[in-house]
């Protein structure tokens, strides 16, 4: 890549690292951000997405890269070896890809037109085929052929899917349903390994949705959110997408194997679930974050707000591990709290965190105003920054 | 204390490391190996991380006298469409 393309991006990532994940060329846990060169040849890259132990990155023109965990074909270059180093997914080149999700050990890619792909682990029938098979390659999903899809969100075990355009059942699911969390049924679907129609969400018109360990939620457009699968701090599961009680519109979501992280459009960040949160390594340690007030109708006290903006800091993004979380605020800060045991909040030590620390990049100050974005895997975090 | 309480059916055997198997969130797996379960160990750990699991089984499964083949049901994707 030449010189003026790596000036354009940085790449910074830490945490556990023995799959490849951090894309460092080595297999090493980092325990403070480390500084990537640039990992695309066809620019900065646009967005990530982080799963158990890989990642897939979209550039500019809609080309995918992967690397990490490849071991179930997850990185989809027709093998199942991992990778530390960024490779283009060849097979997807004919198309433009738009949307992407990393999942456990599977990924999904959205094509421009709305085909959708899948590739990776398909024990539990993750990937739609109507089979448990694995795929080293990317393989449309079939029965979308007529259907175009939007968006694909990779959990743990399962698959949701978002159709394009208003339609009356925007969601699907297949994969693992055993804790609810695919949402087709008031029984319990052990599992498909063919799509079905998502519940509970007839005609609404949803914005984004979300997988990660056994939960899944959707966003409407005006704010509500919806969540099933495994129920949050103990309570119970949810078979059919239920109407989240939150007080406020949310604008943006992220789920880890037990809490989920809500962005209100105000920039504050509440946390549903994650009780341990914090305190895994140090089950002493419970969580007492900055402000444990419960939002109002929340008589279980499930919601926590964890950054309420001092008078002039928003939080911009926010980004779920399994068990760890991070978020940009509008001044350019990257705050991480959570379980720490591989480095994962990027702070130095492997500490757990039950309130938001800032992290520091080096060589940050070359990006100057830029605002960063970071994504978490399982156990490991990533940040770019772009200039524009 | 334990990360959470799984039924070995939600687990995988893992031929190559011949043991039950559990993501772990780290990103390893958690696993329990079928000498584990017929001694009556209960704990599935991560090689990665400090993290444990609970295995729940019925330890006549895996006892050696016992006729059955000591297998889970492996996850049978059903299509219902
Ligand atoms: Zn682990």
């Amino acid at each position: 890549m030449d010189e003026e393309e790596e000036q354009r991006q940085g790449v910074w990532s830490w945490g556990a690292g023995t799959d490849g994940q951090l894309a460092t060329g080595s297999l090493q846990d980092e325990i403070i951000p480390r500084f990537i060169r640039s990992l695309s040849a066809y620019g900065p890259i646009v967005s990530l997405s982080c799963g158990g132990a890989h990642v897939i990155a979209l550039t500019p023109g809609g080309r995918v890269l992967t690397w990490g965990r490849g071991t179930s074909g997850q990185l989809g270059h027709g093998e199942s070896v991992s990778s530390s180093q960024a490779n283009v997914v060849k097979e997807l080149e004919g198309f433009v890809i738009t949307h992407v999700s990393a999942g456990w050990n599977h990924s999904g890619f959205v094509s421009e037109t709305g085909a959708i792909f899948t590739c990776g682990d398909g024990s539990f029938g993750q990937l739609g085929h109507g089979d448990s098979n694995s795929q080293l390659y990317p393989r449309q999903v079939a029965y979308f052929a007529s259907k175009p899809v939007e968006q694909v969100a990779c959990g743990m075990r399962h698959t949701l899917v978002l159709l394009a355009g208003n339609v009356e059942h925007p969601v699907y699911g297949f994969g693992s349903g055993k804790r609810g969390q695919l949402g087709i049924s008031t029984d319990n679907v052990k599992s498909t390994s063919l799509p079905q129609i998502t519940l509970g969400l007839e005609n609404l018109k949803i914005i984004s949705i979300h997988a990660n360990g056994d939960h899944s939620s959707a966003l409407s457009a005006d704010g509500s959110l919806y969540t099933w699968g495994r129920g949050f701090r103990g309570a119970l599961d949810t078979y059919i997408p239920c109407l989240s009680d939150v007080a406020f519109p949310v604008s943006k979501v992220a789920l880890g194997w037990n809490h989920a992280l809500l962005l209100s459009r105000e920039g504050d960040v509440f946390m549903l679930g994650g009780d341990r949160h914090g305190a895994l390594s140090d089950p002493q340690k419970m969580p007492s974050t900055a402000d444990t007030s419960s939002s109002a109708g929340e008589p279980e006290e499930n919601i926590t707000q964890i950054i309420s903006g001092p008078a002039n800091v928003k939080v911009v993004q926010i980004a779920a591990g399994a068990e760890h979380s991070a978020f940009i605020t509008d001044n350019g800060s990257i705050m991480t709290l959570g379980w720490g045991e591989h480095g994962q909040l990027g702070l130095g030590d492997t500490n757990d965190q039950t309130a938001p620390q800032v992290v520091c990049l080096d060589r940050i100050s070359a990006w100057g105003d830029a605002t960063p974005r970071v994504y978490c895997g399982s156990g490991f975090s990533f940040v770019l920054m772009t200039r524009i | 204390m334990s990360y959470d309480d799984v039924e070995i059916e939600d687990m995988e055997w893992n031929q190559e490391l011949q043991a039950f198997t559990y993501p772990c969130p780290c990103g390893d797996l958690f696993q329990i190996t079928k000498e584990d379960l017929r001694l009556g160990e209960e704990i599935a750990r991560c090689p990665s991380c400090s993290l444990y699991l609970t295995v729940i089984y019925n330890m006549e499964d895996f006892q050696e006298n016992s006729n059955k083949k000591a297998e889970p049901p492996k996850p049978q994707p059903v299509a219902v469409a």
